[in-house]
């Protein structure tokens, strides 16, 4: 799974960026085509409903996709299936 | 997103501002609606007027979006109607408890069987941050340019006293707990009514320097105090900070509920 932020309705209140525990999220710099700065992803397949929603088949954390007041959250399947090497840090 | 199949997904993104804590608050309550395994044709959502009432125009199923403070008695007279018929109320500190004080009260006496999610903010958002019932002493509103000098109204308590079945209090910041205290108030027979503390960064934070919205969280979570800690620590004689509310269930009980389904 991949974590995407729908850019068509995030407005950059940057609460993503401050509840995740693995900090995928970053505050942005650029303006989008509609004038907002949505936040920019670093390394989200270390997100643990990336790595594990399929294994398990339910929603794992998902504390970011609550927590958006826009509901711009969301998991893509991706395809073909591209596998990571993932380094997690504790 | 959550529960992809009950949004409106044609009038998202919805107008409320960059970082307010209704949108959170839809989340979570179609979260515990999702849970619970409702129908879309066996719910309807009731709001009044506020911009935490606009919520049920973002959802999918039959709605009311009715006049300011009267969400409750359309409430009741819609579970009165069809007791069959689940039933979610959206209001906002202003609309509950101001204007709508009295249908508030005599809701949870009668404890009709519904959910009642007021979106706390502290302030009258969509009219531009006019003081009300629940705005804290000494908060700065267009209506309290020196701090607001008046008591603020606890309004969880409030429900407990007025007889509620289900009573429990969370902040936008605590989705998990939030989710599953919408549904274990969905759960109880009678009037289960939860309390969120939510920002608005607009109208509340900017005028309490609380502009950034990730200050207006940190506010409410770091006030926030679960309520057996809270009792402890009061029986124990121990101070508690200034501006503390506490969080988590304040009641389930079984007092007689009317409209429960056949
Ligand atoms: C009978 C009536 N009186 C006053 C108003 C103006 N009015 C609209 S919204 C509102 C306050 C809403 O505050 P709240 O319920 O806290 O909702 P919020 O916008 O903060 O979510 C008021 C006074 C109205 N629409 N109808
Ligand atoms: S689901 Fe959890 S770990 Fe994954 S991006 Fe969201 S907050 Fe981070
Ligand atoms: S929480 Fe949602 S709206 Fe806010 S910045 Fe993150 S993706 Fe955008
Ligand atoms: S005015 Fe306040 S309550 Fe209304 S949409 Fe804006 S932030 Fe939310
Ligand atoms: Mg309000």
């Amino acid at each position: 799974m991949k974590l995407v932020i729908d850019e068509s309705r995030c407005k950059g209140c940057n609460l993503c960026v401050l509840v995740c525990p693995y900090g995928i999220f970053g505050e942005g710099t650029e303006l989008n085509s509609r004038g907002i700065v949505s936040p920019v992803l670093d390394r989200p397949e270390r997100c643990t409903n990336c790595r594990l929603q399929a294994l398990y088949g339910r929603m794992l954390c998902g504390v970011c996709h609550m927590i958006c007041p826009d509901q711009a959250i969301a998991w893509v399947e991706e395809k073909p299936f591209e596998p990571h090497r993932v380094e997690v840090e504790f | 997103m959550i529960a992809p199949g009950w949004f409106r997904e044609d009038r998202l993104p919805h107008i409320y501002c960059t970082g307010c804590g209704n949108g959170t608050v839809i989340n979570c309550t179609l979260g515990a609606v999702e849970e619970m395994g409702w129908k879309r044709n066996e719910t309807i959502f009731v709001s009044g007027i506020g911009c935490s009432s606009r919520a049920p125009g973002y959802i999918l199923t039959d709605s009311l979006h009715t006049t300011h403070g009267r969400a409750l008695a359309f409430a009741t007279g819609v579970k009165m109607a069809q007791p069959d018929l689940n039933v979610v109320v959206f209001t906002g500190d202003g609309d509950l408890a101001a204007i709508g004080g009295n249908h508030f009260i005599h809701a949870c006496r009668r404890n009709v069987d519904m959910t009642v999610i007021c979106m706390n903010n502290h302030i009258y958002g969509m009219t531009g941050g006019q003081g009300s019932p629940t705005t804290p002493p000494g908060a700065i509103s267009t209506t309290t340019p020196y701090g607001a000098s008046e008591p603020a109204f606890d309004l969880a308590e409030l429900a407990v006293a007025a007889g509620a079945n289900y009573v429990a209090r969370w902040t936008s910041y605590h989705v998990k707990e939030l989710t599953k205290a919408v549904a274990a108030g969905m759960q109880t027979p009678g009037l289960a009514f939860i309390e969120v503390r939510t920002q608005c960064p607009t109208n509340y934070g900017r005028h309490n320097k609380l502009r950034r919205v990730s200050d207006m969280i940190e506010h409410l979570r770091s006030h926030a105090m679960l309520v057996d800690k809270y009792n402890r620590l009061t029986a124990e004689g121990k101070p508690v900070p200034d501006g503390t509310f506490t969080v988590g269930e304040l009641v389930r009980r079984n007092r007689p509920a009317m409209g429960v389904k056949r």
